[in-house]
């Protein structure tokens, strides 16, 4: 018993120190030459596919490390991540939101002016680097079942407002009362109602669509769910909602740092389509595949956009 | 700062306030009901309580978050879900100290009761009973403790209580809201740990204290 | 998917994300067991000091037991506000809720040895240290393997909720499945390796403890 004792207090002695020493990883103390670059991403599917797609990016042609800081709760937490020094490189800023949340500044419908407006004052508020956009705006979308779009031939929201008073529309109950660009505004704008409007979780109006529940909902536009359950989205022809083009954001130190960051990252502009975005956010949604492996196949399907390799 | 913060989430605070307490005493309450009756019975069947006792210790050491997600696709969310998760994390502490106390009741009083012509009914209910009363109480008075603090983390699954306001805080990043409801929280399980103590006193026998 | 149903749904999870869930279990384990290691590194020299200073030790043991009763989604949120989002701000908190169990069970074992041994060993002519090292520590052994195993199942638990602050671990894939709509099978593909983690913990180290019990009980 003595023997098995003394045996087994070293080994704790031993993995302790062991677990000790390469500990300093995790805990953030590394060298140079291979420094762990921190990604932040917002609980959301999309978020998550974007930061794991820079994540494995950045891991396969750099010697650097990454940590994800995964589970932000909104664009707030986000921003704050980058000020506060919590992470290098925020995965999913929204040119719309940025612009009247973290900015304060009047909405913009021009997505061309928005792009420039946060471009330059983050630059120069934040000395933070806003990449062009992936090539997809995850933007508030009214959508219909094909059936209801073919019935009332519908490709348009000012379509939507010829039959309007006979439907009923599900929609995201934050942004009912959003201020500028909520209900209340949109009424302005397409200068129609609806029969009626029920609030729900976002999440829930695109089965609740499907279902004949909802005769329209408002969605988010890459919502994997609009192809699995083949919705048509109406095209927002007064640009009543804001520009919301996503891209990359990374404090200017961490790319002074590693130089070989800001190439790396501009391989993804413009190259993740509404389209693509849709589909990468349906494997994740519904095929059951983790956002790591999506985005590991993604970039392997491309062969991590490097130069001369196919689009 | 603070009288700013207390009067735009005043009334938030007292109905969450509220809110934590109420699903923490349902659960607990089940607790009692179902743990202090099955230790009792327990001590008439020694090794059908080891088990039992194993089980409810298993289901124990499943982190809260775990136990709390895993109710959704049985039971939805809400109060309901949370409380029966709160509900199976509050009954070791009570059916493992319930089981302990009456088997360490002295056996010299139990076979005096026997003598005295006591039914084994009357034994439990006049003499062990009272005497195991004190160590019952500790295990309530645990399994209190253990519950209102998780019943922080089942505002996730939509069970309200002042985990909404912390969550909150952590998903908009304002510091107030979660300092107003960690303040709150720490209090409120102090409180219920104290106050527990004291009846837990109270409810020892003069000789044994 | 939606035509399988939630064992199928968990089994295809398992064979197209193996190696991610496995990196996050590792990921997950080894927060949780630097946070205690830490704590162990502290509170044992610690409760070795305080036994035999019953003043001592009721201040610091009643600390640590405050610190205890602070729900743990509050702490973590706390620290939070100082450490930042990530790894470091888990196993900050993971160190301060295994201080208790590993220090009171130190402070415990120390003061269960019996006097008779502790007279004996003066009486050979032993040293404090020698007192120490041969004499307390080996018998409050089990005692402390106790209090480790108690902070390791605890740690485990803190660290599923630290995926709120962006920490990583099983915590992530649990709350991915309770965002989905149908998330049932990734909520089991999250709480199950989590709640065997803490299990095979528990019991791993129980038979440790068990072990390290036998030789008191010798007559």
């Amino acid at each position: 018993m003595h023997k098995i004792r003394r045996f087994i207090t070293s080994c704790g002695l031993l993995v302790g120190s062991l677990l000790l020493l390469s500990g300093c990883q995790p805990l953030g103390i590394g060298n140079r030459q291979s420094q762990t670059i921190r990604i932040s991403s917002l609980s959301t599917t999309e978020s998550q596919i974007l930061a794991n797609i820079l994540s494995e990016l950045i891991t396969h042609e750099t010697q650097n490390k990454v940590t994800l800081i995964n589970n932000l709760g909104s664009s707030t937490v986000t921003h704050e991540s980058l000020i506060r020094g919590d992470a290098d490189i925020a995965a999913s800023r929204y040119a719309g939101t940025e612009l009247t949340g973290t900015l304060k500044m009047k909405p913009t419908k021009d997505p061309e002016k928005a792009q420039k407006i946060v471009k330059k004052a983050f630059k120069d508020r934040y000395n933070q680097t806003w990449f062009p956009s992936y090539g997809f705006a995850d933007t508030y979308a009214f959508m219909v079942t094909q059936e209801t779009a073919k019935k009332y031939h519908l490709e348009t929201v000012s379509d939507l407002g010829k039959v309007a008073d006979q439907l009923t529309a599900g929609v995201d109950s934050v942004w009912v009362n959003h201020e500028g660009d909520g209900y209340p505004a949109f009424k302005e704008t397409y200068g129609y109602d609806f029969k009626k409007v029920a609030p729900m979780q976002i999440g829930l109006v695109y089965s609740a669509l499907a279902a004949g529940k909802m005769d329209v909902v408002l969605g988010y536009s890459t919502d994997g769910r609009i192809k699995s359950y083949d919705l048509k989205v109406l095209k927002d022809d007064r640009r009543f909602f804001p520009p919301y083009d996503t891209s990359v954001v990374a404090t200017d130190q961490i790319l002074k740092e590693q130089p070989a960051l800001a190439p790396l990252l501009h391989r993804l502009d413009g190259k993740i389509d509404l389209d693509t975005m849709q589909t990468l956010n349906f494997k994740v949604d519904n095929d059951l595949l983790e956002p790591a492996v999506v985005a590991k196949q993604f970039l392997q399907e491309h062969d991590y956009f490097r130069k001369g390799a196919a689009k | 700062m603070m009288l700013t913060f207390l009067t735009e989430h005043g009334s938030d605070l007292l109905i969450k306030t509220w809110e934590q307490l109420y699903i923490s005493a349902i659960a607990l309450v089940l607790g009692i009901i179902v743990a202090v009756p099955l230790g009792i019975a327990l001590t008439r069947f020694p090794k059908t309580a080891k088990v039992v006792i194993a089980i409810a210790s298993m289901l124990q050491t499943v982190p809260s978050l775990a136990l709390l997600a895993l109710m959704i696709p049985l039971f939805g969310i809400g109060k309901v879900p949370a409380i029966i998760a709160l509900f199976i994390y509050s009954l070791l502490p009570i059916l493992r100290n319930t089981y302990i106390g009456m088997n360490d009741v002295d056996p010299i009083l139990k076979d005096s009761a026997k003598g005295m012509g006591m039914t084994p009914v009357q034994s439990i209910m006049q003499v062990e009973i009272p005497m195991a009363t004190p160590v019952i109480m500790a295990g309530i008075r645990l399994s209190a403790v253990y519950v209102i603090a998780w019943a922080t983390l089942a505002s996730y699954i939509g069970a309200g209580g002042l985990g909404d306001l912390i969550f909150n805080g952590l998903n908009l990043f304002k510091p107030d809201l979660i300092i107003g409801g960690t303040i709150p929280v720490t209090l409120l399980a102090l409180l219920v740990d104290f106050g527990l103590g004291r009846l837990e006193k109270q409810l020892t026998p003069a000789a044994i204290r | 998917m939606t035509n399988l149903n939630t064992w199928q749904q968990l089994v295809y999870y398992f064979q197209h994300n193996g190696s991610y869930v496995l990196r996050q279990f590792s990921q997950h384990f080894l927060i949780s067991i630097y946070g205690v290691l830490l704590a162990a590194l502290i509170g044992i020299p610690l409760g070795i000091f305080i036994a035999h200073r019953k003043k001592l030790s009721n201040v610091i043991i009643g600390v640590a037991n405050v610190i205890q009763t602070v729900p743990s989604l509050a702490m973590l949120s706390i620290i939070m506000l100082g450490l930042g989002l990530g790894t470091r701000t888990v196993i900050a908190t993971v160190f301060l809720y295994s201080l208790l169990p590993i220090i009171k069970n130190t402070y415990t074992g120390m003061e269960n040895v019996s006097d008779n041994i502790i007279d004996s060993g003066i009486g050979m002519g032993m040293t404090n240290w020698q007192l120490l090292r041969m004499v307390e520590l080996p018998l409050s052994l089990a005692v402390i393997m106790a209090g480790i195993r108690n902070a390791l199942v605890v740690a485990i638990g803190i660290t599923a909720i630290g995926a709120f602050v962006g920490a990583g671990g099983l915590g992530d894939i649990i709350i991915r499945g309770t965002n989905a709509t149908n998330g049932g099978a990734l909520i089991l593909a999250g709480a199950l390796p989590t709640a065997l983690m803490a299990i095979i913990a528990d019991v791993t180290l129980g038979f440790i403890q068990r072990h390290l019990e036998a030789p008191q009980a010798r007559p």
